[in-house]
């Protein structure tokens, strides 16, 4: 958190710490309370729920501290570099829901496409550079190292 | 070599011939292509998959590698219900199981019943055993058990499943059969380890009395002399070099508890194909490599399979259901 | 006398030409596949046991070159913590925390170097502890039972505000998250899903490779998209591995003292390799207090958890040779090896194939020995794929993430799960929050709480198990000090201020 010209981006986190010390004291309080319905089980002293609970208290009591004395944040990014993130994720999210059904190499050739454009490449490059990776990572995983990846469908080869 | 992990291809070969070897069989044409093992790489039912896929294909009995992969998840749930939802039919594909995986049935911890799946056949099993150190106070397993029945407060026993598992029940079907009335059964105390290995060294270091687990994971403490074998959980006296322990039949109790391990198939699968796979693992279980894999991992041989495997597997099914009723487990 | 005749003999095995070739081949190879995120010795070894077996190698040749990867896919998983702040795997990760600033300020080649250098020292610690005292060892472990274990996990998290240099509050908040998180499964006593919801992917828990892959290399990724412009640049620069070696003459008694922590950590089998690095990191900075610069680039920072690392590797052979007990993820791998060998590690292995015991010794130093000379040419190397711009290094590496965490399980719902964790990785940077302790949190609050529950079995619910022994008093009375000083000593730092 100390890199060098890191500190520039230091705010204060009144904002941001509020707000994660109230998520947190709520993801607390809703373990504590969800950890009350494990069946405490067959011939146990000690339960399932109690590991959860004895976390769950100092979790919430440092939440409740983050809240009263908040610290610094890095800065939030602004809405263009959101954008990106958002896009990156979604693109991401896309690729693990049609690596199934479409197979590794048109599912990975369109994602490293459309991430190396969301990196910043112009198109040539992004499709040299797609193109490249997603083969090299094929024969790589696929040949040395003896993992299957998930084929096109209908093509067994 | 017993747990060489088979892939389907190796660096050699690919770096040799390059992109064009690449393949994987046509699904429908041998009756075994794919074995799924439902836990991480290491574990017994990873074995079961890698050693028997490797002799399937040293053996003739498939042409190309039989893919293994790894499903870890819920004992197994995770890879049960993936082939109930999404591949019952394929003809291709087994899943290694285990009397883990039944008992987890058994208990209603599995989204669906035995009937969901179809049994093709156990190919060995491993053997349930009772130890106590060898400096323990404890020298026969009718003075174990007869402490048990009087002070069962004053034991901790340990083992590698979690409370109301395999190594939990065997346990506790010896004390029913020595005697102990149902509302004692919980005062016996159960410590869970990962593994019997951790549980026999928590013993030696007298952290317990007592361990229940399977004789193919310590045999070595045995052999060393570390550890006093109370009793084994088999029917008869076991081969070389254990034939000297004794049973807990031949001292009085009627309780055996093995591990068995085999394998099932989706249940939509066709007769033709079932029998076609049950044929090719019985094959397999007739070969003299198996029964030296087998060996030198603990298990003693034991076939059973096609339709009476399935009739076995529902028995087991029921018995370890009304024990786990009768002693708490389930309600 | 006998066990030096032995060893002799490995090392003369080890040392024909044709096994130094395996070594060098192994570590290789091993270093790259470790240095893919995602992709660490557990996996690495795993892949490769089949290669040897096509090669048709001898056990012993198998052996040195197996052993060789996994030191390989150790050491890479460190390029890829110290160059791009994303750990490969567990043992790596408290490498990120000076490593990556050391990177920043140019220095990255020098930590490379370091880090070399001090897990070679580790690992010979270790080694020559494991040929003289492996028997007492043994003895002195078995007496470590639950209740011990379990404060043993105690004073590692009373420590764990030593892991970063930011607020206190937020150390211990993002622990507390790490545990909570490892909570999450079925339960292994009794059986009940926790945290599921209905969802069986869950029930395994959640795999701390997952996790350890969204916080650092897809939370880097989303760092990395703020800005884009500097995407065609180099990243940084990253001078030579030469100054490593004098550097590391500097943190020579840091290295000592983290051999040393890591070994006994080693040596306990419920301990592992990640508390050895972990101990020694934040045992050496309490240690050091002020006169360290710890977080911000420090060398001892890479020191520390690279001896206590490799120490605790090596220490953690003593219970898996003599008692079949694998004390971490990496040890249980070079379990599985062994297996694979028809060699069964137990109680009798050191009495019955001896040649085998220090066979293994032997190719484990040379692999280490292999590994420090060819660090020199590996910076090079790196240097070269770091001249890569942003725009393609960054989506590499996240193609490499999807589809190494794809490989353990098959799941997309892992890839799911892997972004989550992503975006979790990146609000808490954001916040201050720092991601190490959640994933130490991750790893080791399972046998924290198993630990914790044996023992209560073993009493029959009696608490006072906990404290009732000398070992655990010991380690609570060494814990309470420790954070007694610390607080002490964040006062006087204060009046200064």
């Amino acid at each position: 958190m100390h890199e060098p010209g890191m500190d520039a981006g230091r705010i204060p986190g009144v904002i941001g710490d509020r707000i994660a010390g109230v998520v947190l004291a709520v993801l607390a309080a809703g373990a504590w309370w969800h950890s009350h319905s494990f069946a405490t089980g067959f011939m146990q002293p000690v339960g399932p729920g109690a590991f959860p609970r004895l976390v769950s208290v100092p979790l919430g009591l440092l939440a409740l501290y983050l809240i009263l004395r908040p610290g610094f944040n890095q800065r939030w990014p602004h809405r263009a570099a959101l954008l990106r993130q958002v896009g990156a994720l979604l693109l991401l999210g896309g690729y693990a829901v049609f690596l199934e059904p479409w197979g590794f190499l048109p599912a990975s050739l369109v994602t490293v496409i459309v991430l190396v454009r969301l990196f910043g490449a112009p198109w040539k490059p992004s499709l040299a550079s797609g193109t490249i990776l997603t083969v090299g990572l094929y024969a790589l995983f696929e040949f040395a190292l003896g993992m299957p990846l998930p084929n096109m469908p209908g093509l067994s080869w | 070599m017993p747990t060489i992990k088979h892939a389907r291809h190796g660096l050699a070969a690919s770096a040799l011939l390059g992109l064009g070897l690449a393949f994987s069989a046509p699904s429908q044409a041998l009756p075994i292509s794919e074995c799924i093992a439902p836990a991480d790489p290491g574990g017994g039912w990873d074995f079961t998959c890698r050693s028997v896929g490797k002799l399937l294909l040293e053996l003739d009995l498939v042409d190309s590698p039989v893919q293994v992969t790894n499903m870890p998840g819920g004992v197994g749930a995770v890879a049960f219900s993936n082939v109930a939802s999404k591949r019952p039919a394929d003809s291709d594909l087994v899943v290694a199981t285990s009397t883990v995986g039944m008992t987890q049935i058994a208990q209603g911890q599995y989204p669906g019943g035995a009937d969901t799946m179809r049994w093709l056949a156990m190919l060995g099993t491993d053997v349930g055993v009772i130890l106590v150190d060898d400096e323990s106070r404890f020298e026969s397993l009718d003075q174990l058990l007869e402490t048990m029945v009087e002070e069962p407060d004053s034991l901790a026993m340990a083992g590698s499943s979690g409370a109301g598992g395999w190594d939990h029940i065997r346990a506790l079907m010896l004390a029913k059969a020595a005697g102990m009335p149902a509302d004692q059964i919980g005062s016996v105390r159960w410590v869970q380890f990962d593994g019997g290995g951790p549980a026999v060294t928590q013993m030696m270091g007298g952290h317990v009395d007592v361990v229940s687990t399977d004789l193919g994971e310590i045999a070595g403490f045995i052999e060393s002399g570390d550890v006093r074998v109370l009793a084994v959980l088999s029917e008869e006296p076991l081969p070389e070099p254990f034939a000297d322990l004794p049973t807990a039949v031949s001292q009085g109790y009627d309780v055996t508890g093995y591990n068995w391990r085999g394998f099932y198939t989706g249940g939509e699968v066709s007769d033709e194909d079932y029998t076609a796979m049950v044929d090719t693992l019985q094959t397999l279980y007739e070969s003299d490599e198996w029964k030296d894999v087998a060996q030198q991992n603990g298990l003693v041989p034991l076939w059973r399979g096609g339709e009476e495997f399935n009739d076995f597997v529902r028995q087991s099914i029921d018995e370890v259901e009304t024990v786990s009723r009768e002693i708490g487990v389930i309600q | 006398m006998d066990i030096l005749t032995f060893l002799a003999q490995g090392f003369a095995v080890a040392l024909e030409p044709q096994h130094l070739f395996l070594a060098l081949i192994g570590c290789a190879l091993g270093t790259l596949i470790g240095a893919l995120p995602g992709l660490g010795p557990v996996n690495g070894v795993a892949l490769m046991i089949p290669l040897t077996f096509n090669f048709g190698l001898t056990p012993t040749a198998a052996l040195i070159l197996l052993v060789s990867i996994y030191y390989g896919c150790m050491y890479g998983g460190r390029i890829s913590s110290i160059l791009l702040n994303i750990p490969g795997d567990e043992p790596a990760m408290m490498t990120t925390l000076d490593g990556y600033p050391m990177a920043l300020k140019g220095r990255g080649g020098e930590a490379l170097g370091l880090s070399g250098v001090a897990s070679f020292i580790g690992a010979t610690v270790a080694t020559i502890g494991l040929t003289l005292f492996a028997p007492l060892l043994v003895g002195f472990a078995i007496r470590f039972g639950p209740a011990e274990y379990f404060a043993l996990f105690v004073l590692a998290f009373a420590t764990i505000g030593g892991v970063t240099s930011g607020s206190l509050t937020k150390s211990f908040i993002a622990a507390c998250l790490g545990l909570l998180l490892g909570t999450v499964g079925i339960d292994a006593v009794s059986s009940v899903p926790r945290y599921t919801f209905g969802w069986f992917e869950l029930y395994d828990g959640i795999d701390f490779i997952v996790a350890l892959v969204g916080l650092f290399a897809i939370s880097e990724c989303l760092v990395f998209l703020e800005d884009t412009r500097h995407g065609s640049k180099p990243t940084m620069k990253l001078g030579s591995a030469i100054p490593g070696m004098r550097s590391a003459w500097q943190c020579s008694p840091t290295i000592a003292r983290s051999s040393l922590i890591g070994f006994i950590a080693g040596v306990l089998p419920g301990a592992g390799a990640a508390l050895g690095s972990f101990l020694s990191y934040t045992l050496e900075k309490r240690w050091l207090g002020r006169r360290g610069d710890f977080g911000r680039g420090d060398p001892r920072g890479v020191a520390a958890p690279e001896a206590g690392n490799n120490a605790a590797a090596g220490g953690a052979l003593i219970p898996m040779l003599s008692l079949g007990i694998p004390g971490s993820g990496t040890t249980a791998v070079l379990l599985a090896l062994l297996l694979s060998m028809n060699i069964t590690p137990g109680p009798l292995l050191f009495a019955q194939q001896p040649e085998m015991v220090w066979g293994l010794v032997a190719a484990l130093f040379i692999g280490n020995v292999m590994l420090l000379v060819l660090n020199i040419p590996l910076v090079g190397f790196f240097a070269k794929v770091l001249q890569a711009p942003g725009w393609f290094l960054m989506p590499m590496v996240v193609m490499v993430a999807f589809v190494g965490v794809y490989s353990l399980s098959n799941s997309a719902f892992d890839l799911y799960l892997m972004l989550a964790f992503g975006v979790l990785g990146y609000v808490l940077r954001k916040l201050e929050i720092p991601t190490v302790p959640v994933v130490l949190g991750l790893l080791l609050g399972g046998q924290m709480e198993y630990n914790m529950r044996r023992a209560m079995s073993i009493s029959g619910g009696d608490w006072s198990i906990l404290w009732n022994s000398g070992i655990s008093i010991g380690i609570y009375a060494f814990a309470i000090t420790l954070i007694v000083a610390g607080l002490v000593f964040g006062w006087m730092v204060k009046q200064r201020m």
